[in-house]
């Protein structure tokens, strides 16, 4: 039975429950969601779901297969309405049977959140003043994020105007004081990577009244992540982590604004997003994700604080992003290939020692947004905490960036690079262009359709139902995948890249959309082009 | 002969299996210095992934060893 359906009329959810009876099962949870009346302050009369419904059925069967795996569950099913919907009407109905009830709960908030956030289905709120909207998509990064400011920062009102904050121990500080806090409460500061070096970066900068904070993490909670990831408990396991951290700090200190992106950023949009804060801590434990970081600081003049850890040692770096100031590519130019540098989990860590850089790195954020001294030079500084020591290293921003264009103009020609990289669907005019551009081409059509059409240029033979199993082949240089119409090469690109393998892209509309095609295809010789 | 005094950091450090040791050497930069050390402890990265810092400051591989100096390797790290 399939696990999501979607639904243009009204339907009966006690038929599903049936559906979901198992002898086995002691707990059965459900979820509705309904439409109510008002959103954000304006009346609501009804409203419209639109959904792009061959993918939205794929991604929904997926979620549900995920929340079945894990946690265990015996049955679950979710249904979601398409069309015209009144006040009060059921929009969502999620229905979870299990062994106990924890994981019934568990599972079922699993999908609603995931079918939230992932799926392709947008909403026309109609207002009682006659007036319509299209509600940014749940599934974007940006109306989710929206969605967990309003649900952790604004949800309590009674909280918020109950708790009032005393920052007395900072203000009584001279070089900070009520004018350094209102600094802070007008400050937005970007956190990425809410792990080891995330957490204390997050708790003290909450604590000291930043007045937004934005988080991004793709990542559920781990049980080994606890040794050092000290906002989190035993209970949370397998949570995403930007909702945990936001549901942290708006316990911690309800008059923080929280925004969450519970996907990584990528090069087609950090820029965007750094440039919406005042200040950026990267907190990662991956190499691509600090020189994305450094790249987008750079070419939006976004300071950036960077830290990293080695088992008993770590780095930090201020990149200040001010013309002629050093980045991090003035030290090492290029991005290490990926299990040079070490991480966590191959090297091994002592939870403390992330603390006390992320503690540091905080540091540096209260010291920049307060204009507190700093020295004027630029430094990397190494912390060893097996030996006690720190050694201060200026940076010489004449050996660095400027013998290769300057800092903008290297970080310019990265993130470019990093767009194509990420572009999964490519336009070529010709299959010769893409050749030339640097791409091996492999044909995943049937034996029989290559004999019927052969490509014009040299390509591997790679069939379709072979790719998945075969894609150690794939793996060296940039591939184009190529097939007759897109489809299958799309749907083969995303899967590899879900897996890692970002070097492999698809030609967009495959053959038919090439012009050295057409001439062969009978019935298109009008669109020939020379 | 020179002699220095090395400082190694992150897997160099592992690689090597101290933090800190004295050397006496005939190596005329800092690149043939980090050459004879890559065959003496195996080291896995080349010199173009790491930094290299003589007496607190960094410098270019092309640099004469100096009686004394102390030299730190930076490999980039990336764990947190």
């Amino acid at each position: 039975m399939k696990h999501f359906s979607l639904s243009s009329v009204a339907f009966d959810p006690a038929q599903l429950r049936t559906t979901l009876q198992h002898p086995g099962s002691g707990g059965f949870c459900t979820f509705e969601g309904w439409v109510r009346n008002s959103n954000e302050g304006r009346a609501v009369d009804g409203l419209e779901y639109e959904a792009y419904t061959e993918l939205a059925l794929a991604e929904g069967e997926r979620v549900v297969e995920e929340a079945l795996v894990r946690y265990g569950v015996l049955a679950a099913h979710c249904m979601h309405r398409t069309g015209h919907l009144k006040v009060g009407d059921l929009a969502v109905w999620i229905g979870v049977s299990a062994a106990h009830r924890d994981e019934a709960f568990r599972a079922c908030r699993y999908i609603i959140d995931e079918i939230k956030h992932r799926l392709p289905i947008w909403k026309k709120e109609h207002y009682l003043d006659g007036d319509t909207a299209w509600v940014a998509c749940a599934h974007t990064h940006r109306a989710h994020e929206h969605e967990h400011a309003h649900e952790f920062a604004s949800r309590t009102p009674a909280a918020e105007t109950a708790f009032a904050p005393d920052y007395s121990r900072q203000t009584r500080l001279r070089d900070v004081g009520e004018a350094g806090q209102a600094k802070l409460a007008a400050a937005r500061v970007l956190v990425i990577g809410a792990g080891g070096l995330g957490c204390p970066v997050l708790a003290y900068l909450a604590g000291a009244g930043v007045g937004t904070l934005g988080i991004v993490d793709g990542d559920r909670l781990d049980a080994s992540n606890l040794h050092r990831q000290t906002l989190y408990d035993a209970h949370d396991i397998g949570e995403l982590k930007v909702q945990l951290a936001a549901k942290r700090i708006a316990a911690l200190n309800p008059t923080v604004v929280v925004q969450t992106f519970a996907e990584p950023l990528h090069a087609g949009n950090v820029a965007e997003v750094f440039a919406q804060y005042d200040l950026v801590i990267e907190c990662t434990d991956d190499m691509h994700s600090r020189y994305l970081c450094n790249d987008a600081a750079v070419l939006t003049g976004t300071p950036l604080i960077l830290a990293s850890v080695y088992q008993y040692e770590g780095q930090l770096q201020v990149v200040t992003a001010q013309p002629g100031a050093p980045c991090l590519r003035c030290l090492w130019p290029q991005e290490p290939a990926p299990g040079i540098a070490g991480s966590c989990v191959e090297s091994g860590v002592l939870g403390p020692v992330v603390g006390v850089l992320g503690a540091m790195q905080a540091t540096e954020a209260l010291k920049l947004l307060l204009d507190l001294p700093r020295p004027t030079d630029h430094a990397l500084l190494l912390v060893n905490l097996l030996e006690g020591s720190t050694q201060r290293l200026p940076i010489d921003p004449a050996q660095g960036c400027v013998l290769h264009g300057g800092c903008v103009e290297v970080a310019r020609h990265a993130l470019a690079q990093a767009q194509d990289e990420r572009a999964v669907d490519l336009a070529f005019e010709r299959l010769g262009d893409a050749i030339a551009a640097g791409y091996t081409l492999v044909d995943v059509r049937e034996l029989d359709e290559i004999a019927a059409q052969p490509l014009p240029v040299p390509s591997r033979s790679l069939p379709f139902a072979q790719i998945e199993a075969r894609a150690g082949e794939l793996a060296q240089g940039r591939v184009l995948l190529v097939c007759a119409t897109g489809r299958r090469s799309g749907h083969s690109a995303r899967s590899l890249r879900e897996k890692g393998m970002h070097n492999i892209h698809s030609l967009a509309g495959g053959i038919a959309a090439m012009a050295s095609a057409r001439d062969q295809v009978p019935g298109a010789a009008n669109d020939y082009r020379p | 002969m020179t002699t220095v005094t090395l400082q190694y950091y992150a897997q160099l450090r592992e690689q090597a299996g101290t933090s800190i040791e004295q050397l006496t050497t005939s190596a005329a930069s800092l690149r043939e210095l980090y050459d004879e050390l890559r065959t003496r402890h195996g080291f896995s990265l080349t010199s173009d992934a790491l930094k290299v810092a003589v007496n607190a400051q960094f410098s270019d591989w092309g640099r004469a060893l100096g009686e004394g100096d102390t030299i730190v390797f930076i490999p980039p790290v990336a764990g947190g």
